[in-house]
């Protein structure tokens, strides 16, 4: 239903929109390191209360952020085994080419599907808003993409099935 | 020492908490729930360590937000101070998971934001001291 992800991808948009408030802070342990205070959490005073932001059992999304880093984790929703076989498949392929990304994450967070990384760096070259609207339209084309990739496999397996049966008849 | 001086806050807390619960069911029964969110949020627990007490609360104001039907108005009603304890028990709602408690506190955060802000939302990632 329309309605209800909308409200969700509305709770998502606003807290990513106060939380994305980034500023650059080198490392306190290390000389001339700097490092995304979120991925590390070595200093409690430099974090801040992860969120988790659920719309039923099956899709969350955790924001955590930090003085200098955000991450955002999703689950996206996987109704039957061939839905979870797809997007694993499709999620890793997207985040094999994090470079092309930048903000993407190479690895998910443990119990999540995908994770991306803004630094205070992200914020600077590139626009907060369009950021945002990145991850809302990401999240909303997921979904169409693995409903599309789900309906042109079972076509192509019912096309196989029947060409393949047709010998015998 | 402080550790039992905690534990008694912590029981006199609890039983606080049960006395406003007994309340809000009699206001939800008289079809106040805008009066039962306002106790519900009014006696909130500020800097207990507690996750007893916190859950004891949290209950209680769960009770009162599933019975809420008029967003807008019960925004209207709330006074501005209470925004904030309400924003981080929404927050408190959505980490749940379950779909109808997602559902009503979904609803509650677009309104709560169009008139709390963005500010309001800040707040509750920033609070480490007093979380719900």
């Amino acid at each position: 239903m329309a309605n209800p992800l909308r409200l969700y991808l509305a709770c998502i948009k606003n807290t990513l929109e106060a939380a994305m408030c980034l500023q650059n802070f080198p490392c306190q342990e290390v000389e001339r390191h700097n490092k995304p205070e979120v991925e590390l959490k070595t200093s409690p005073e430099l974090l801040l209360n992860p969120v988790l932001i659920c719309r039923n059992e099956a899709e969350k999304c955790l924001i955590e952020t930090s003085i200098n880093s955000l991450r955002i984790s999703l689950k996206v929703k996987q109704a039957d085994e061939l839905e979870n076989i797809l997007t694993k498949k499709f999620l890793r392929f997207l985040s094999m080419r994090a470079e092309a990304f930048q903000v993407l994450r190479r690895k998910p967070v443990q119990g999540y599907d995908i994770s991306f990384l803004i630094t205070n760096y992200h914020c600077e070259e590139m626009q907060k808003q369009k950021l945002i609207d990145f991850i809302i339209q990401f999240m909303e084309d997921i979904e169409k993409e693995i409903s599309e990739l789900k309906i042109s496999v079972n076509t192509r397996g019912r096309l196989v099935a029947t060409e393949f049966l047709k010998q015998f008849m | 020492m402080a550790g039992g001086g905690g534990f008694v806050e912590a029981e006199a807390i609890i039983a606080r908490i049960e006395t406003k619960s007994t309340k809000i069911e009699s206001l939800l029964k008289q079809y106040k729930p805008v009066e039962a969110l306002k106790t519900a949020l009014e006696g909130s627990p500020p800097k207990t360590l507690d996750e007893r007490c916190k859950s004891a609360n949290w209950i209680v104001v769960h009770r009162a937000l599933m019975a809420i039907k008029d967003i807008e108005g019960m925004l209207n009603a709330l006074d501005v101070e209470y925004y904030d304890i309400l924003m981080k028990y929404l927050y408190r709602g959505l980490s749940t998971g379950d779909r109808p408690t997602c559902d009503q506190c979904l609803k509650i955060h677009e309104k709560l934001t169009e008139r709390a802000g963005l500010g309001c939302i800040l707040r509750c990632l920033t609070d480490t001291l007093n979380t719900v």
